[in-house]
């Protein structure tokens, strides 16, 4: 295997994955999940070699991949990875290899669902390697299409009501992403599509282009995200998505959203950024405060985590938009970064957990449980360890890049950090309490049968459990990754005028 | 007047030539075959419209004019050409068994199908508003017929006469339009009306009446809004492969003439009508899009969104330029290949009567077709514009052109409008996939005919929305006088 | 006062509206044929008024095509409206509505 195209083969391992599930015959259910393991596994042994192999001194691109395409539109095939995308790129292997995993357990169109998810997950790895904005666009729908279907097929009673909202919602932020697309291709001459010339040519928009432009961009990735107001989509699709869909759809298509901000918007419209920073560090700052206590009321446990989810992408917003009189802060873009992928873990985690519960007592309100820490011991040492990284205690993952983030945003915005600071408050306060109200108190005698977390369970919990531990201790291995980058990008943006 | 390049002449109309030979030939035929034997006249149909396809391609290239300035080959009429008698074969594969199954099984279907064809390949290579008129004829009157061919069936006959009504009305406006030029110009070729344009930037008002009624004329004959009144009645009630047809063929035919006489002869003008077009997209992007979602039929449904299409085959023609008329082209190829896909699954759906064409029998298709529900679900995306599609790169392609013209907040309206319309599209995704198949599950009668069109509707649209790079290069190409 | 180009142009613009609001508040379907009918006379005279003006043939030319195409238009429509007599005993246009939204 050829390694100049190690993207490409990443990539699309999961598509031949698609196409060799859509042509086996009906019933061989079995063989359908051992081949979808197999196209996932192939990236995420791959990204290994891609782990292992970047360079880590180098802020520009690497494994680059560059073909043209349609040449009428000076369209290319244009692959990359740098900083700021390999985190959350080597991340998309793993979550889709354990959600994959998690998925075992589905038996209704089997071929159907295997299907959908490896194109989504082709669509997911196009999104961060894509260097070309019409590709990047390209993949960024592609990736929309199976998850409606996965939502909407496979998804709970509500399913086709939080299916179509989904994709609404999506689709009209597409609709300004590809509007701010053909904006900024035609500003340029000759016209290009390719991400590295529209940023280089970054000083040549003016400065009212720069604003309209991103205000399409921004709420496009927002709605993503997603940022209040934008978010009512959220809870519906993770209510009704079947659990691994809900890995998914939180551990790494959120962070397209945030992904997309500093792909696009942040170096191709920096004045703009400089314009609208406090605006945006105040958006960050309800995402995690409005989070936090719309998570603090829920009943389902689903929801919580969807809603926490909201939160903690707060997070990830304040540290992108921390920046001063000497530009963006260093803490705060590599605390963003970091907690996109810490995210990641944890909130998958989450998932997972609640999906085992799910599975065994066939509903998800809260208060119903109780006592099972004494029935279900090692499930509730597992779920521990995630409530505590969700609520950044310090040791574990999101710890370190919360602190990062605050204290990026601390110079640049004092109030609004304060007040988020507060918001971990409550965090740790929804966390604690329904860690108390599921594990803790008198076993709820209903449940007194309910079988221990298995060993395919344990399999897609442990690995994302140990990333946690470890890189609360030892964050270096994912920050090395960002940091040559997220200094070009702070020098792309450029200090405050 | 006698041409005096007689050899030049014949082969610049030797498609045409083909075609009405094939034509008649058929006619002719149709004594001698038998009652059941008009499989084989469908085939001689077919061979004819692939050999004027043939002959089209041949004369890729060249720029022939003959007939006294009359008639053109050009690259860009060629295009079009090619595309019609594509639409044509693939119409005929849907054609036969549907018509077998309503005893209607006649040979004047496919005579009249290829005068159909004749017409439109005309009105592409018309330079003469004439010339643009008699192909304009020879298609309406031929397609009125098509229209009411099931002459026993009531939706059939008011189809038919509403269409008729509608396109002798509008044939009117047209024609006076033409008249009004013609006097105001001294000519009714298109290359002298640009001279006299040229000479007299002034033409006065007599003119201005002319361009406005030449104007609503095409605006009929594409159904924009606001004058498509009877169009989706038209559509529901005509035999459903007619119903494909019209709604691309003739529908793009119209494009065909109205983008040349619009650009060439008039460009003059452009600030002028670009103003009314850009109205008239909107109107019609809105107004079919928002209309479609709440059909039941799933052919009116199409007959809006083929409304709203046309809206969207505006949208390069107000940018206009060299980007825009090829965009034009472009979408013309996607949506005609896509929306014969989507009456392909139709079709096969489709039963004996009126029949078949609820969207509610689209419930659970999924699981009892899963290969029929598959391809629907790529022709309702591709209609939507959702990549990896033709659609997509179609519908990207004609915002962009609109974008570099400076339109934004047209392209605003469409993109916003192209996302409406995604409800309904999806609404059948959602029928197939996430709904049980209804009590009375409708089983599909598999034949080859729409099999092989929606085989190769399904190929079309997946590479020209992956590899779009080859049509864009034809349809660049295409781009006449520039 | 003798007759100039405005006066036939005048005509054929009265006869054509007067064809054009027919065909709008008429609902005979023959009615509106014959209404059609005189729209496309209206451009017949239109033509022939510059033709003479103008003292060029074409124009003249042009209405032995429309007169053609004209006639083939009436054949196509009243066989059409002849059809549709046969199965529904009427030719009402308001009674036309198997379709509707």
């Amino acid at each position: 295997m050829p390694m100049q195209n190690v993207l490409t083969w990443m990539i699309f391992a999961p598509v031949a994955g698609a196409a060799v599930v859509l042509l086996l015959p009906r019933g061989r259910d079995e063989l359908v999940r051992w081949i979808s393991l197999l196209a996932t596994a192939v990236p995420l042994a791959l990204a290994f070699w891609v782990y292992a192999n970047f360079d880590r001194t180098s802020p520009g691109l690497q494994f680059v991949e560059h073909y043209a395409w349609i040449p009428a539109f000076n369209i290319e095939y244009f692959l990359g990875l740098d900083g700021v995308s390999a985190p959350m790129f080597l991340l998309t292997t793993l979550i889709a290899f354990l959600a994959l995993v998690a998925s075992w357990g589905i038996k209704e169109g089997v071929k159907g669902y295997f299907c959908l998810y490896l194109l989504l997950e082709a669509g997911m790895l196009g999104v961060f390697a894509a260097l070309d904005f019409f590709l990047f666009f390209i993949f960024w729908e592609v990736s929309l299409l199976p998850m409606y279907f996965l939502i909407g097929i496979w998804g709970g009673p509500e399913r086709e009501y939080a299916a179509i909202k989904f994709f609404l919602y999506t689709l009209f932020g597409s609709v300004l992403i590809l509007l701010a697309m053909l904006a900024l291709y035609f500003a340029n001459e000759p016209h290009t599509f390719d991400m590295t010339k529209l940023i280089a040519a970054n000083k040549q928009y003016g400065i009212a282009f720069q604003l309209l432009v991103f205000i399409a961009l921004y709420i496009g990735f927002a709605i993503k995200v997603p940022v209040f107001p934008f978010h009512t989509w959220l809870p519906d699709a993770h209510v009704e998505a079947p659990t691994p869909i809900s890995v998914i759809l939180a551990g790494i298509l959120l962070k397209m959203g945030p992904y997309g901000m500093l792909r696009v918007s942040w170096p191709m419209l920096p004045e703009a950024l400089k314009v609208y920073a406090y605006p945006l560090a105040i958006f960050a700052l309800i995402n995690i405060v409005y989070g936090a206590l719309v998570a603090m009321a829920q009943r389902d446990f689903k929801t919580l985590v969807a809603y926490s989810s909201i939160s903690h992408m707060g997070f990830v917003l304040l540290g992108m938009c921390a920046i001063g009189p000497q530009g963006l802060s260093q803490a705060g873009v590599n605390g963003a970064i970091l907690q996109m992928f810490n995210h990641g873990t944890v909130t998958a985690m989450l998932f997972l957990l609640v999906g085992v519960l799910y599975d065994r007592a066939h509903h998800r309100v809260i208060e119903d449980f109780g006592g099972l820490g004494v029935q279900m011991p090692v499930y509730a040492g597992v779920a521990t360890v995630a409530f505590f990284a969700a609520l950044g205690l310090p040791g574990l993952s999101s710890f370190i890049s919360e602190a990062l983030v605050l204290i990026g945003a601390f110079p640049a915005y004092r109030t609004l950090t304060i007040i988020a600071a507060v918001g971990i408050i409550i965090t740790a306060g929804y966390w604690l309490w329904t860690l108390q109200r599921v594990f803790l108190g008198p076993l709820n005698p209903k449940y007194a049968t309910l079988p221990e977390i298995n060993g395919r369970e344990l399999v897609t919990l442990v690995p994302l459990g140990a990333l946690v531990l470890f890189l609360g201790v030892y964050p270096m291995p994912v920050l090395d990754l960002i940091r040559a980058s997220a200094d070009q990008l702070i020098a792309l943006v450029g200090p405050l005028p | 007047m006698p041409d005096p390049n007689w050899s030049q002449a014949l082969r610049t109309v030797a498609p045409e030539l083909t075609l009405t030979i094939v034509a008649l030939i058929v006619l002719v035929l149709d004594l001698v075959a038998g009652r059941g034997r008009k499989g084989a006249l469908a085939a001689i149909a077919v061979v004819g419209t692939l050999l004027a396809l043939g002959w089209s391609v041949s004369l890729w290239g060249e720029r022939l004019v003959a007939y006294g300035g009359m008639v053109v080959a050009d690259n860009y009429s060629l295009f079009f050409n090619i595309a019609f008698l594509a639409i044509t074969v693939l119409t005929i594969l849907l054609s036969t068994s549907y018509l077998r199954r309503e005893e209607a099984d006649l040979s004047e279907y496919y005579v009249l199908l290829l005068f159909c064809t004749l017409g439109m390949m005309l009105m592409a290579k018309g330079l003469d508003l004439i010339v643009i008129f008699l192909g304009l004829e020879i298609l309406s009157i031929s397609n009125y017929v098509l229209a009411g061919f099931l002459r026993t069936r009531l939706q059939s006959n008011e189809s038919a006469l509403k269409y008729f009504l509608l396109g002798s009305f509008s044939s009117a406006f047209f024609l006076y339009g033409i008249a009004l030029i013609y006097g105001t110009t001294g000519s009714t070729n298109l290359g002298r009306i640009a001279q006299a344009l040229q000479a007299n930037r002034d033409p006065g008002p007599l003119f201005q009446v002319g361009m406005a009624l030449l104007l609503v004329g095409f605006a009929f004959k594409v159904a924009s809004v606001p004058f498509h009144m009877w169009t989706p009645d038209a559509y529901e009630g005509a035999p459903t492969p007619i119903t494909a047809y019209m709604s691309v063929g003739p529908k793009a035919a119209a494009f065909a003439a109205f983008l040349r006489v619009f650009s060439q002869p008039l460009a003059a003008m452009q600030g002028e009508w670009a103003v009314v077009l850009w109205v008239l997209a909107a109107l019609t992007m809105t107004v079919g899009n928002v209309v479609a979602i709440a059909q039941p039929n799933i052919k009116r449904m199409l007959a809006y969104s083929s409304i709203a299409h046309a809206g969207y085959l505006l949208v390069p023609m107000v940018a206009s330029g060299e980007l825009g008329t090829s965009s034009l082209l472009f979408y013309v190829l996607a949506y005609a290949f896509t929306t014969l896909g989507a009456f392909a699954v139709v079709i096969l759906l489709s039963r004996k009567g009126e029949a078949g064409y609820e969207i509610a029998g689209y419930a659970g298709l999924g699981y009892t077709h899963p290969v029929l529900a598959l391809a629907m679900t790529l022709f309702m995306l591709s209609l939507g514009g959702i990549p990896p599609t033709a659609g997509f790169v179609a519908k990207f392609y004609i915002f962009s052109a609109a974008v570099k013209a400076g339109y934004i907040w047209l392209t605003v309206i469409g993109v916003l409008t192209s996302a409406v319309s995604l409800y309904y599209y999806l609404r059948i995704v959602v029928l197939m996939y996430m709904r049980e198949p209804a009590e009375e599950s409708s089983a599909a009668t598999l034949t080859a005919g729409p099999l092989v069109t929606l085989a190769i509707a399904a190929f079309a649209v997946l590479l020209m929305g992956l590899f779009p790079g080859s049509i864009f290069t034809l349809a660049q190409s295409s781009v006449f006088g520039l | 006062m003798t007759i100039t180009l405005s006066h036939y142009l005048v005509l054929a613009a009265a006869l054509f509206v007067i064809g054009l609001v027919g065909v709008f508040i008429r609902r005979n379907a023959i009615t509106i044929l014959m209404c059609i009918e005189l729209m496309l006379n209206a451009v017949n005279l239109t033509f022939i008024a510059f033709a003479s003006h103008m003292n060029a043939v074409d124009g003249l030319i042009f209405v032995f095509f429309v007169i053609t195409v004209a006639a083939a238009e009436v054949a196509v429509g009243l066989a059409i409206v002849i059809a549709l007599f046969r199965n529904r005993d009427t030719v009402n246009l308001d009674e036309l509505n198997l379709m509707r939204w």
